[in-house]
């Protein structure tokens, strides 16, 4: 078995977590592997995903991200360069969607604890709504080549809605 | 559906670089494989294809693809079964995060695989995407090889980690 359960978070109620945080993560891993089965209090039917900071470090310029979005009828790529947070995730229903629908989203990020890589993350996700919905593949840079020992998800000015949940485990290598 | 997720093998790239990779004597008791990748290449351009090879061959392969590059998107089909992997343009310490999943490896039938990669950049441009490949042979797949499709090297520190999936009730 190489795949270990770490943490995992359960929001209470819909007024709690406008951020969750996985810290002390352990670096006896090689890769890791987030889950994520959220929905987001935002207006609307859906809200740009949660972003990501990594060591709680929020510096300008240091987190580019990029997405290949489809909303079931085209399908498009942009990228989100030069923040201080990692902008772009799968997209997540908001409180517009219909009633016990949740986003699911898998993130990986390889070789966490090595010092000689910035860092990078792939994610696939999405949500479907019966009679919309968006599904997407994105990408992520963290430029910093420390070890990964804390990450904080958010949604921006909302917060997760009740019953998400965040499942963070720890994959090792022969 | 649970799964019993084994490591098998994994090559590290050493200081001279490597021109491929290759898992031999891939067990054949497991159901599915998987393939963690973490790698860039010395091409010099921001992204390069890594192309699979099954057993060695580079024929009855195709893949359908869907990319992205920050800017548009696009669909196409080839005739490799490819992930991307970062160039020496792109990004300095920035390597590329793939996965390859391989179910029914060892069976009779053709075989089928999903690929996912980015090749990430702190630029607008960076190539990711979804492939959906298939080696047209039904022979059991006993090792696996990893090549840029430019022929260039894989640098120092490029991993990639090979896993045997087992299926509940095998």
């Amino acid at each position: 078995m190489s795949m270990y359960p770490i943490a995992s978070i359960t929001a209470p109620n819909s007024t709690t977590y406008g951020q969750v945080e996985f810290a002390n993560i352990p670096q006896n891993f090689t890769h890791l592997q987030l889950r994520v089965f959220a929905r987001s209090t935002a207006s609307g039917t859906s809200t740009i995903g949660n972003g990501m900071i990594f060591n709680g470090l929020a510096n300008p310029n240091t987190y580019n991200s990029h997405s290949l979005n489809g909303d079931g009828s085209s399908a498009t790529s942009s990228a989100a360069g030069y923040y201080n947070i990692l902008q772009y995730s799968p997209y997540l229903p908001a409180s517009g969607a219909n009633s016990n629908v949740f986003g699911v989203q898998i993130w990986d990020i390889l070789d966490y604890t090595n010092t000689n890589k910035n860092k990078t993350v792939r994610c696939i996700g999405g949500f479907d709504n019966n009679g919309s919905g968006n599904v997407a593949l994105t990408s992520g840079l963290w430029l910093n080549t420390s070890a990964i020992t804390d990450i904080i998800l958010n949604v921006s000015g909302t917060y997760f809605a009740q019953y998400s949940t965040f499942q963070l485990y720890g994959i090792t290598t022969a | 559906m649970s799964v019993f997720l084994q490591p098998l093998q994994t090559v590290t790239v050493g200081s001279g670089g490597a021109s491929s990779v290759t898992f031999s004597n891939i067990p054949q008791t497991y159901t599915d494989l998987l393939i963690k990748i973490s790698a860039r290449a010395t091409i010099a351009a921001i992204s390069d294809s890594i192309a699979i090879y099954p057993n060695g061959s580079s024929s009855n392969l195709s893949e359908t693809y869907i990319q992205g590059n920050g800017s548009s998107a696009s669909s196409f089909r080839d005739s490799y079964c490819v992930v991307r992997t970062s160039g020496s343009s792109a990004t300095s310490n920035t390597f590329s995060n793939s996965e390859i999943y391989i179910p029914n490896y060892t069976s009779s039938n053709y075989k089928s695989m999903i690929l996912e990669s980015t090749a990430e950049n702190n630029a607008t441009t960076e190539y990711f995407g979804l492939g959906a490949g298939l080696w047209s042979n039904t022979a059991a797949i006993t090792s696996l090889q990893l090549y840029q499709l430019s022929g260039t090297n894989f640098v120092q520190y490029s991993e990639f980690s090979l896993y045997g999936i087992l299926r509940q009730g095998i």
